[in-house]
């Protein structure tokens, strides 16, 4: 079963939602979070494309997975959520047609400037599809809506009245005859457009099913009738009302149940929908409704009419055909292709657009510029698989926009692609280090945690500079004074620690100038590196340092051995940040590189940040900043500019999408 | 060769086409230009107050809270909002203080557009574009969650740096476009037993900003500075010059007014926001 289903928009506002089960709103935070505008999810990329549900890839939070479609025009998600044990197969076609039939319905509304209400009675609608689907769910026909026009009146022919209801998987399909050619069942539908509400607004239909028979109205006005309707119920009149129209209805079935065939069957099978959802209230709404419906029908159509159910069979062929209609506008767009005045027509308008603005962009319109938006980032040294999805994300944020006045299509994506490229670089959280020491190594009074070193792990491949921009950072940590243990974990190739103990007497010198304090603490070589990182933090605490900087053994990303060992040392040294540093020069390896460490140090742990070094070797090339940053999510803290121990910098979001952008 | 001369003739000739045609476009001309340049100069816009402040404080709770008079559930957002909302009975807009109280103009209330913006950290763009770039912006609104502001807190962190943030770009704005701009800070979800005091509030969010603004003169420069790319930045120091602490009325000498009130859009006794609606009726 659902646990939730809610309508929201992409500002945040709840439209419409049902929930069965309570559901923590940080669930369908987290998908917002974590697909929406983090774009977490590499596989499926199916973000902004306004696809079925079944082609989004499930999202999965605490227990729950959701499923979930979007439309992007309209500014809105739809999302299913439920509990991950259960295997609910229906749930995508759910989450579909809901779409459908929410935008068909409320399409208008939504397009208001300036407000939030969505005036929405979408209840019956939901639990109309709900009930439907689910019994199709638990039969083996789920072609519902594929094949709407189907199975007609034969079906319903020899079903006798005193027939107990029908079986729950015939009503999945009998409520389709629509169409049916039998004109009595036409004239039926008629007649019951007058009203359609839902059982459990039983003083609705009774208001609405007393208007005048000339139900011809279009789908549009039977909407509006409906919605008032659904306004009009209130508990107190409405049982009355039922009181009421109990009394008159006995009497009158049996003078019209033996007038009437064919019609009569019909409309007794489509009780089975009330009958197996709520059994007890059905009976009494049904002969209500007979009461009811009597008036209209004994003045237009005679005796024709059989006992109730038209208000939950009008809003099956209210849906229904809302979603035939769709289809059948997908079929169309898919099919047809516009004559050949048709198409020159619009292309010349097109160019006319592309200069003066206001073109609405297609696929077509794009596809070009794209592939010269891709060659370019690809030429800044973004790696292959960053600069598609970078392209991807743009070219389906742009398709159906339209352009500003006098602003070209290149413009157009060239914009959309500084807006994605700072999105990606952005960090979710801003980055101060400085602050983030202070607050471990002096805690508040209030916080009652306890007075630690800060520890800082720098990891990466070989010869990337790891040793090299650990010495800078903590030339930077030294200038704001603080004490700072260095611990030499490369144990493994020799040299590495002499290596640090140049550094670290360069930054003693140093230190003796801005003030701080620096020591080395090494154990040779051989050693296992997540124990002298442990004993180094032990010894730090004991000392009152303020900061461990630990150097860790380059390794090769694709090396099994090394990289398994670094899970043993981020258990063994809890690092407060284990930073990557990642060489500018580096090309498609970047991708591999940043994930294979991402993903080194076990689960619930991940990298912090990454450095990018020698960025100032590469000019304008700065892709790897955004391939690292897109295979991982994690964002970059320092780029590593010069040889010198004071050339280390923040990440300015700007420099790096102006010289990622800038042609040449 | 003799078309053209004709028709040059047809157009110079005083006939009654073409005067026509000259007085049409005399009269059009200037009503177009007037619809281009008016409407882009956001004097026709409703005077607008903008809301902004870290993820999950209850900035589009809030909006719909002012837009319908309860709230509506909410996610996180990812888009902008501007929805028009009046001004409840019983409050009077800032603007009509002398004003007779049988004006007529009394009688209808006052509309303003009220401007949500998502608060995750990679979003924030969407209000500070706003804030660089306001159209007829009477106030600022700053929502922050008063339950998760404990000292050590990471949520303390983030906020201040936000507003760190906020309050530098109003500092260094262009003081031309925007004369003076009123901050509410306005403390959010004083239902939860966990939040802060009002008062409280303001003092630890002053004595984070103080840190923040330590940490940002001693941090490392970005990248571009000093690197022949970018010009050097003016200077980022919040508030007074040389000032040890950093205090909300530092913000007075460059216009920008900060208060700070409390209030809850959900909770058991309902809403609390009157302060607020007060707030934004006195910019109205
Ligand atoms: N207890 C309590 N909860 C509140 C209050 N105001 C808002 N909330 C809750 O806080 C959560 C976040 O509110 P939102 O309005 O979505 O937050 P937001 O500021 O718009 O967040 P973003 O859109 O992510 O920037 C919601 O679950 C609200 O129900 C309040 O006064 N008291
Ligand atoms: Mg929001």
């Amino acid at each position: 079963m659902l646990d939730t289903f809610e309508i929201l928009t992409t500002t945040g506002v709840v439209l419409w939602s049902k929930s069965y089960a309570p559901v923590n709103p940080s669930v369908i935070n987290s998908l917002i979070n974590d697909v929406f505008i983090e774009e977490r999810t590499l596989s499926g990329a199916g973000v902004g494309e306004d696809i079925s549900a079944a082609n989004n890839p499930p999202y999965k939070h605490d227990q729950h997975t959701l499923k979930w479609t979007t439309v992007k025009e309209l500014g809105l998600i739809f999302v299913a959520v439920y509990r991950s044990l259960l295997h609910l197969s229906w749930v995508d076609k759910l989450v579909d047609n809901i779409k459908t039939i929410f935008i068909d319905l409320y399409g208008d509304q939504l397009k208001k400037p300036h407000t939030t209400i969505v005036e929405c009675h979408f209840d019956e609608y939901f639990d109309q599809q709900m009930q439907q689907l689910e019994k199709t769910g638990l039969g083996t026909d789920s072609r519902f809506p594929d094949s709407p026009f189907q199975h007609q009146e034969s079906r319903f022919v020899g079903i006798s009245r005193d027939e107990p209801p029908p079986l729950p998987e015939l009503g999945g399909k009998q409520e389709n005859n629509t169409l049916s050619n039998d004109p009595t069942a036409n004239e039926l539908n008629r007649a019951s457009s007058a009203d359609n509400s839902r059982p459990t607004t039983p003083a609705g239909h009774l208001l609405t099913a007393k208007r005048p028979p000339g139900g011809k109205g279009s789908r549009r006005a039977r909407k509006a009738a409906n919605a008032a309707s659904a306004h009009a119920s209130s508990g107190e009149e409405s049982h009355s009302k039922i009181a009421r129209a109990n009394k008159g209805a006995t009497q009158k079935k049996g003078r019209k149940w033996d007038a009437d065939g064919l019609a009569d069957e019909d409309s007794d099978t489509q009780l089975d929908y009330s009958a197996a959802a709520n059994g007890t209230t059905s009976d009494q709404e049904t002969s209500e409704r007979t009461g009811a419906v009597e008036v209209v029908d004994q003045a237009t159509w005679g005796s024709k009419t059989g006992k109730g159910q038209f208000i939950l069979k009008d809003l099956d062929d209210q849906v229904n055909s809302i979603l035939a209609s769709a289809d059948s506008k997908k079929e169309d767009s898919a099919a047809t292709s516009t004559g050949i005045v048709g198409s020159s027509l619009s292309a010349i308008g097109g160019l006319f657009r592309n200069v003066v603005g206001g073109k609405i962009l297609t696929k077509e319109d794009l596809d070009k510029a794209m592939k010269g938006m891709e060659d370019h980032l690809l030429r800044k040294n973004v790696a292959r698989e960053a600069a598609v999805r970078l392209c991807e994300g743009v070219e389906r944020e742009l398709i159906g926009v339209k352009t500003g006045s006098f602003e070209s299509v290149q413009a157009k994506i060239q914009s959309a692609m500084e807006a994605s490229l700072s999105k990606i670089l952005t960090p979710t959280s801003s980055l101060d280090l400085l602050r983030e020491i202070d607050a471990v190594i002096s805690p508040s009074a209030l916080s009652l945690q306890k007075k630690r070193p800060y520890v800082i792990s720098i990891v990466g491949v070989n010869g990337v500079g790891k040793s090299t921009n650990l010495s800078k950072i903590c030339f930077f940590l030294l200038q704001n004074k603080y004490k700072v243990l260095i611990v030499a974990c490369d144990t493994f190739r020799s040299g590495a620690v002499e290596q640090l103990a140049v550094h670290v007497r360069n930054l003693k010198e140093l230190a003796s100038r801005e003030g701080g304090e620096v020591e080395l603490y090494q154990k040779g070589y051989g050693k296992d590196a997540a124990n002298v990182a442990k004993d180094a933090v032990t010894f730090a605490t004991q000392e009152d340092y303020d900061v461990v900087l630990i150097d860790t053994a380059g390794r090769r990303h694709n090396d099994q051995r090394l990289m398994s060992s670094l899970e043993k040392f981020a258990k063994f040294a809890q690092p407060d940040k284990i930073l990557m540093v990642g060489e500018a020069l580096v090309g498609t390896d970047s991708v591999a590189q940043a994930r294979n460490f991402n993903t080194a140090f076990g689960s619930g742990r991940s990298l912090d940040g990454f450095i990018i070094s020698k960025c100032d070797t590469v000019g304008d090339m700065v892709g790897t900043l955004v391939s690292m940053v897109h295979a991982t999510n994690v964002p970059v803290l320092f780029v590593g500019v010069g040889q010198h121990y004071s050339d280390l910098r923040n990440l300015s979001v700007k420099w790096a999408v102006q010289k990622l952008l800038s042609s040449n | 060769m003799v078309t053209i001369q004709d028709l040059a003739q047809a157009a110079l000739n005083p006939s009654p086409v073409g005067l026509a045609l000259a007085v049409l476009f005399a009269l059009l001309i200037p009503l177009f230009l007037h619809r281009f340049i008016f409407q882009s100069s956001g004097l026709t816009t409703l005077p607008s107050v903008l809301l902004i402040g870290p993820s999950g404080s209850g900035k589009t709770a809030l909006l719909t809270l002012f837009e319908r008079g309860n709230h509506a559930p909410t996610h996180t957002s990812q888009t902008p909002l501007a929805v028009e909302c009046s001004l409840p009975v019983g409050t009077r807009a800032g603007s009509d203080k002398y004003r007779s109280v049988n004006d007529p103009t009394n009688q209808a209330h006052k509309k303003f557009l009220l401007m949500d913006t998502p608060g995750h950290g990679k979003l924030r763009h969407h209000a500070i574009k706003n804030i660089t770039n306001p159209q007829n912006l009477k106030g600022i609104i700053f929502l922050v969650d008063a339950a998760t502001l404990s000292a050590g807190d990471d949520a303390l962190r983030q906020t201040a740096d936000y507003l760190h943030d906020v309050l530098l770009i109003l500092q260094k704005r262009n003081v031309k476009v925007l004369k003076e701009l009123p901050v509410l800070i306005a403390a959010n979800k004083m239902d939860l037993f966990t939040a802060l005091p009002a008062a409280l509030v303001r003092s630890s969010l002053e004595a984070e900003i103080t840190k923040v603004r330590d940490s940002r003169s001693k941090g490392l420069l970005d990248s571009g500075i000093g690197m022949g790319d970018v010009d050097d930045e003016k200077d980022d120091w919040l508030g007074e010059m040389g000032s040890k602490e950093f205090k909300f009325s530092q913000m007075e000498e460059f216009d920008v007014s900060v208060e700070v009130s409390g209030g809850n859009v959900l909770g058991g006794g309902g809403a609390s926001v009157d302060k607020w609606w007060k707030w934004v009726s006195e910019r109205l």
